[in-house]
């Protein structure tokens, strides 16, 4: 117990509890736990005799299996996919700190498929290229949306959404248009990228240890990245200026900071950061294209991922990948006699509340800031007191207003 | 009516409201502290206090949305217990909030009548039917809609009585000398009016007990004398009333006897009459407060911000309303820009200083054009501004206060290298400046802005903008919602930049902060400047003529070097 000697525990539970970092972790925790809880009521209501079953198979994942070793290979399997998830989680919570909400992550993401399968497959570049041409992609895409917010002033939301859509035919159309080179028209998807060909990602053993050919550079490239959109935020004067635009773009209008170049940047990185995702998930063979009739949830699943990562780069890291077990194992319990459908219920509910993350953290800030005064050791002072009645004075005009409309 | 009648005829005790001992506690502090408060019939009663002396708290207790600990509350010298507003409500104890409770396009009488509406049975038909028996089956038919509908809303099956609820409002308008038109809506009429509906709402309630929050706030001088007739009106027609103000010359003006809180204690009360305001301001502050800025006379000497004939829209209508202004402010002066709110003066600062741009003028600073200039060359080129709305400008309040220390300083060499941000120069700056200019707060540089008290941040905005050693110092209302010795305190900064020789630029609403720190004085009516005075030159009645637009003159508010 690391309670110091003056505090009791109460005292030091409720003194972590007004970090930011432990709120953020409890928060987090919680909604994942609930909603595990959903995840296996809804199991109860369709079939209570394997609902137990099912949800702990969600929540093992690779364990269920027996052998160690193909437990460790499906582990590597996991951490493979975990990788895309890391950057279009990466790509939302940026855009978010500067106050933009980047639904169009998924789209970013398609044209990073488009251009990563072309580079790969019909031009044959290598691996880094293909990488580097779809994050251009990704960048134009997201950067179209940050125009027209800085310029026209549309929603980034409203145009995030329709550039999905459009960058979601125009990779159907385009694939479908380049058969023979990138589409397969026998099995009606994209070839496969194999080791053969110079896109394919290097693997740096990492194959071998996990006996698991989808495991390579891709798993170690997506935490730097998280590690390098840290610095940014925390330790440059950009990172410094975009998050003042997010948290108030008055005040950052009124020191004089760029807000509509800004808004332009933000978006291309974001663009940039969600296109990433496909050559990690493309060049190393995980993935082939398929004509699909929606967006893919990539992208999506990168709001729930940043939000339960607490829209901390590092957090993501750790969110994304129980966000991709959680999506492996509740593939698993159609085993059980559960329908496909039903497994992406429970794990879309379990997503869907991990997303509530901010929500109930800010409740939890409000609670416990309220209280801290009982932590200070001196005499509240005149300031203390005139922040305290601040708190309680919105507290109760806001009250008085609700009772004087009833 | 009855209730009321009988109440006056049967109770002689001497007070109307009595708050005895009256503790309230939030966690981890004492925001009321065995407070007696009492209230005499018939009598205006200050509550005078700085802010978060616990004023608010002790009326929302006497309101009924806060349970007191300790203590009893008596009305007319019975013991009451209010839970909840209504049972303020039904003790006739009405409130007239700082900030107007109506409802923006309903008129002035829809919104005195609102919730209280006098209603009238509603014939379903039975006049027009034209035999006895369908007569009947209409009233049968309406005893029914009543019975099924009356417990959900009783307006389905009673109309609304216009005319009676218009007569009531007319004799107590006339009554009480409140002027207002009541089929004119809300968003039409002046604040004074407004806040004369308000008045109304309270006695169309026939509230015996009339509180009222900082009212003068929002008004011009002449509204202010306007308020002042009214509430002595109220109180001879057997009123008691509680004005909560942190105004001396109000309090003194027009209260009987005055009680002080102060830190949520309790300090005395007096009659007004036997006290001075330099008295009251003591047992307010707690120690002695210069109420008058010392300040010496200006030595102006070379221009430094000339603006000509400046035309800004606003953003929603496309108005001109900042209308072809012209003015200088001289090295060494504090130059003022009074009017009511809402004549141009926002507009007139988000234009010189970039926030909004310019439709038609010239902006020279220190001779130099930057009429073209983004806000951050402004900055570097020497022009500081202290906005209006500290919350909407001037901090980003999830930024930490060190944090909002460097917001226009970030970028340079001394505070960043090759972009990344040097932390250790930043804490060692903002550690200067806090201890330079006391800004008080929980955990020193690093304490979230947003969890600081109002007075501690505007202090940080004025020490940042203090500190830029800029030509220009623009100041929009910077002691506003502070209290006393806050207010003190910025003032004495402000006068010590301008013998700094620094050119200020003040935009201020209140009266008397214009009167006491300004060199020269400019009054801003309708996007246009109207009126000249120099310190000393005009009276607040004279200058009210001029922000109501009732007087205007020509003037020429280019002055030369030492003039």
């Amino acid at each position: 117990m690391e309670q110091s000697k003056k505090m009791t525990f109460g005292q030091w539970a409720k003194r972590m509890m007004k970090k930011n970092s432990t709120q953020t972790i409890i928060t987090s925790i919680g909604c994942a736990v609930v909603g595990l809880l959903v995840g296996f009521v809804i199991l109860l209501c369709i079939n209570p005799n394997n609902a137990f079953q099912g949800i702990l198979q969600t929540i093992q994942n690779f364990f269920a299996f027996k052998k160690a070793a193909t437990q460790f290979k499906y582990f590597g399997l996991t951490l493979a996919k975990t990788a895309p998830l890391i950057c279009t989680s990466l790509a939302i919570l940026f855009a978010y700190k500067t106050g933009l909400f980047n639904i169009g992550a998924s789209g970013q993401y398609v044209i990073g498929v488009l251009i990563t399968c072309f580079a790969a497959l019909a031009w044959r570049l290598p691996w880094y290229l293909c990488i580097l041409l779809a994050m251009t992609g990704g960048a134009i895409w997201g950067g179209i949306s940050g125009l027209l917010k800085a310029y026209f002033n549309v929603n980034e939301v409203i145009s995030g959404i329709m550039l999905n859509w459009i960058a979601l035919y125009l990779t159907n159309a385009l694939f479908q248009a380049n058969a023979g080179s990138v589409w397969d028209l026998m099995l009606a998807k994209t070839y496969k990228i194999d080791s053969s060909l110079p896109g394919f990602l290097p693997t740096l053993g990492l194959d071998e240890l996990f006996k698991q050919p989808a495991c390579g550079l891709g798993m170690i490239i997506a935490p730097v990245v998280a590690i390098i959109i840290f610095i940014i935020l925390n330790k440059t004067t950009f990172g410094y200026e975009l998050k003042a635009t997010g948290h108030n773009r008055f005040a950052a209008e009124y020191a004089g900071m760029k807000g509509k170049r800004n808004t332009v940047i933000t978006m291309c990185i974001s663009g940039a950061l969600a296109a990433l995702a496909a050559p990690l998930f493309y060049l190393n063979g995980l993935s082939q294209w398929e004509v699909q009739a929606t967006v893919p949830a990539l992208g999506f699943d990168g709001i729930s991922a940043s939000f339960l990562g607490g829209l901390s780069p590092i957090g993501s890291i750790f969110s994304a990948y129980f966000i991709t077990h959680i999506i492996d194992g509740g593939s698993t319990i159609t085993s059980l006699g559960y329908s496909p459908q039903t497994a992406q219920v429970i794990t879309s509910f379990i997503i869907y509340l991990c997303a509530f993350v901010p929500f109930v953290k800010s409740y939890i800030d409000r609670r416990f800031n309220i209280k801290e005064m009982l932590l200070t050791d001196s005499l509240p002072t005149r300031e203390e007191t005139q922040q305290m009645n601040s708190h309680v004075k919105k507290r109760d005009k806001r009250k008085k207003e609700q009772k004087e409309d009833k | 009516m009855d209730n009321k009648n009988n109440k006056i005829e049967t109770n002689t005790n001497e007070y109307a409201i009595e708050m005895m001992h009256i503790t309230k506690e939030f966690p981890g502090i004492i925001a009321n502290d065995d407070i007696t408060f009492q209230v005499r019939k018939g009598e205006i009663h200050a509550l005078l206090g700085e802010n978060g002396a616990g004023k608010s708290t002790l009326m929302s207790v006497l309101f009924g949305l806060y349970q007191p600990e300790k203590g009893e509350i008596r009305i007319d010298g019975k013991t009451v217990h209010i839970n909840n507003p209504n049972d303020a409500t039904n003790l006739h104890i009405g409130m007239v909030h700082q900030h107007f409770k109506l409802v923006e396009n309903f008129t002035v009488l829809e919104n005195i009548i609102l919730g209280v509406e006098p209603l009238k049975e509603l014939h379903w038909g039975e006049e027009s039917a034209s035999n006895s028996k369908a007569k009947a089956f209409f009233k049968k038919i309406g005893r029914f809609l009543s019975k099924t509908f009356t417990w959900g809303n009783k307006h389905i099956t009673m109309s609304l009585d216009k005319a009676a609820a218009s007569k009531k409002v007319m004799d107590l308008s006339k009554k009480y000398g409140l002027n207002v038109d009541i089929n004119a809506k809300i968003e039409n009429i002046t604040v004074g009016m407004q806040q004369r509906t308000e008045i109304l709402k309270m006695l169309y309630r026939d509230n015996d007990i009339l509180i009222f929050d900082e009212p003068t706030a929002v008004l011009t001088p002449q509204e202010i004398e306007e308020l002042m007739q009214i509430l002595r009106n109220l109180k001879a027609e057997g009123k008691s009333i509680v004005f909560i103000s942190h105004k001396l010359n109000e309090t003194k003006a027009v209260a009987d006897r005055v009680t002080v809180l102060r830190k949520g204690k309790y300090v005395g009360t007096r009659d007004v009459k036997d006290i001075s305001k330099e008295e009251m301001c003591e047992m307010m502050v707690g120690r002695k407060v210069e109420l008058e800025v010392i300040k010496t006379e200006a030595k102006p000497t070379n221009e430094v911000l000339r603006v000509e004939n400046l035309i800004c829209v606003d953003k929603i209508h496309h108005r001109n309303v900042v209308n072809g202004v012209t003015f200088n402010v001289r090295k060494g002066e504090i130059v003022c820009i009074a009017g009511i709110d809402g004549n141009g003066q926002t507009e007139l600062i988000h234009g010189i200083t970039g926030l909004i741009p310019l439709k038609e003028g010239k902006l020279f600073l220190n001779g130099e054009d930057i009429s073209k200039k983004t806000i951050r060359q402004k900055n570097l080129l020497g022009i500081s501004h202290i906005p209006e709305d500290r919350h909407k400008h001037g901090l980003v309040l999830d930024y930490s206060l060190e944090q909002n220390l460097v917001l226009q300083k970030y970028f340079l060499p001394e505070f960043s290298k090759a972009g990344f941000i040097r932390f250790k120069n930043v804490r060692g700056y903002a550690a200067n400046l806090i201890e330079q200019f006391d800004i008080r707060s929980g955990q020193g540089p690093i304490t979230k802005t947003r969890s600081m008290s109002g007075g501690n941040q505007q202090k940080a905005i004025v020490a940042r903008e203090i500190d830029r050693n800029a030509d220009l110092l623009i100041a929009v209302q910077p002691t506003r919602g502070l209290d006393v010795g806050a207010i003190e305190y910025i003032h004495s900064q402000i006068v010590a930049q301008r013998d700094n020789g620094r050119a200020i630029l003040l935009v201020s609403l209140e009266l008397d902060e214009v009167m006491s720190l300004s060199d020269r004085i400019l009054v801003m009516y309708e996007g246009k400047l109207v009126g000249e005075f120099k310190c000393g030159e005009a009276t607040a009645q004279e200058l009210g003529l001029f922000m109501s637009g009732a007087k205007t003159a020509e003037i020429n508010a280019v002055k030369s070097e030492g003039e």
